[in-house]
């Protein structure tokens, strides 16, 4: 199971976050993977503006975590800076936010035996043809998602279409 | 000698005053704010009991195992009470304070927390006049994997714990000769710290304020296998 979307505004980006933040229930776990700039706290903006975060959703890479409140808590963390496991233990992942808390992990591919089983997995990449192209690509992990994945790909439906806008844009 | 108990191992903090004859005063919260709670706590309690920090004689510590940001917020919050009253310090473990509360039993003492990520910390205890003796390694585990080593252990045996309450389905596969204790123990009491440590100052067996430091039993020295990072780095 695969969905697979191009984006090539960060907004764009951010609303195909907000879409998938439509979907998500407490705890959560979204894994998102992708090279430095691809977009991932963009994507995460998305998911906080769809959660209905107030506060601006910044890039955890220096803070290591950052906590939000809205519909469902979200627990941000980028273990981009870390090199040891025990680094990522320290974090204390599970811990963070309360029960109603969703927990999005920027570069947690190189961690997953740390992570919950059940999650989601996004990927995003630059294209090296255009450099706004992003490819977001988002995969099933466990039971919980695999149950929510019809309704999932009816939700992101309208992203496989260009952006009406972008082709306003582009009229003359 | 008054000692001051700070307990912040699992999601209930604690904190108590007592000396080697009663319990002055205990407090118990438990919630998210409860790391907010330590001092405060402590505060009030010192309000409500009127004895003065400078009173202090000793400070004992729950080190774990158990959540890592609650620890850190007590045992620095102990140290930081040793070295300014400049007292000795005790730590001592949840799970021996969580057998110690249950010992007037001649049953095994199975003391079990919540571990978080479908995990516990475990360790199996004896009672003995006056205490209980610990019998096996402090452990991290599946509730299935322990429900399987306590299957190797013949005899009676007493649950306790937050982890032993989670799991109780999966204990209960070990029958009738699994007894789980009251939820009134389900966390480690500040209070047993205190009567834990009392006999530690009074033999000066304290420990170093540096040694105080949390138990983790899931330390990993190893490596982030990063395979994409430095890609990452150079794009």
């Amino acid at each position: 199971m695969l969905i697979e979307i191009e984006t090539v505004t960060a907004d764009r980006t951010r609303e195909v976050g907000r879409a998938l933040a439509s979907m998500l229930q407490p705890r959560d776990t979204v894994v998102l993977t992708g090279d430095l700039g691809a977009g991932k706290t963009t994507l995460v903006q998305g998911i906080g503006r769809g959660l209905g975060v107030e506060d601006h959703v910044a890039s955890p890479t220096f803070t290591l975590v950052r906590e939000y409140t809205g519909r469902l808590d979200i627990a941000h963390v980028d273990v981009y800076r870390l090199d040891r496991v025990q680094d990522v233990l320290d974090l204390a992942l599970d811990e963070l936010g309360g029960p109603e808390r969703v927990l999005l992990v920027e570069w947690g591919d190189a961690v997953s035996d740390l992570l919950p089983e059940d999650r989601l997995l996004v990927e995003i990449t630059t294209e090296r043809v255009d450099a706004e192209t992003r490819r977001i690509v988002l995969r099933p992990q466990g039971r919980s998602w695999a149950a929510r994945w019809e309704r999932l790909e009816q939700v992101l439906d309208p992203f496989h279409s260009p952006d009406p806008r972008t082709l306003d844009e582009a009229a003359p | 000698m008054i000692v001051v108990g700070i307990e912040t191992s699992t999601p209930q903090t604690s904190v108590a005053i007592g000396t080697d004859r009663e319990i002055l005063g205990s407090v118990s919260v438990a919630g998210k704010a409860r790391q907010e709670s330590v001092t405060p706590a402590l505060e009030q309690l010192c309000g409500w009991t009127g004895i003065e920090l400078s009173q202090v004689g000793g400070i004992a510590v729950g080190v774990g195992p158990g959540l890592f940001t609650g620890l850190r917020v007590g045992i620095e919050t102990a140290k930081t009470l040793a070295q300014v009253l400049a007292v000795p310090i005790v730590g001592i473990t949840s799970l021996d304070a969580l057998a110690f509360s249950v010992r007037h039993t001649h049953k095994l003492i199975v003391a079990v927390i919540d571990g978080r990520r479908g995990e516990v910390f475990f360790a199996v205890y004896r009672a003995l006049p006056g205490g209980v003796l610990r019998g096996s390694d402090y452990s991290v585990a599946t509730p299935d994997h322990l429900s399987a080593e306590l299957e190797t252990l013949s005899g009676e045996m007493l649950a306790v714990g937050d982890g032993a309450i989670l799991y109780k389905t999966q204990l209960e596969e070990l029958g009738s000769r699994v007894e789980f204790a009251s939820t009134i123990r389900a966390h480690p009491e500040a209070a047993s710290l205190v009567e834990l440590a009392v006999p530690r100052f009074l033999r000066e067996e304290h420990d170093r304020l540096y040694d105080v430091v949390p138990m983790y039993l899931r330390k990993s020295d190893a490596e982030i296998a990063w395979d994409k990072r430095e890609r990452g780095a150079g794009a």
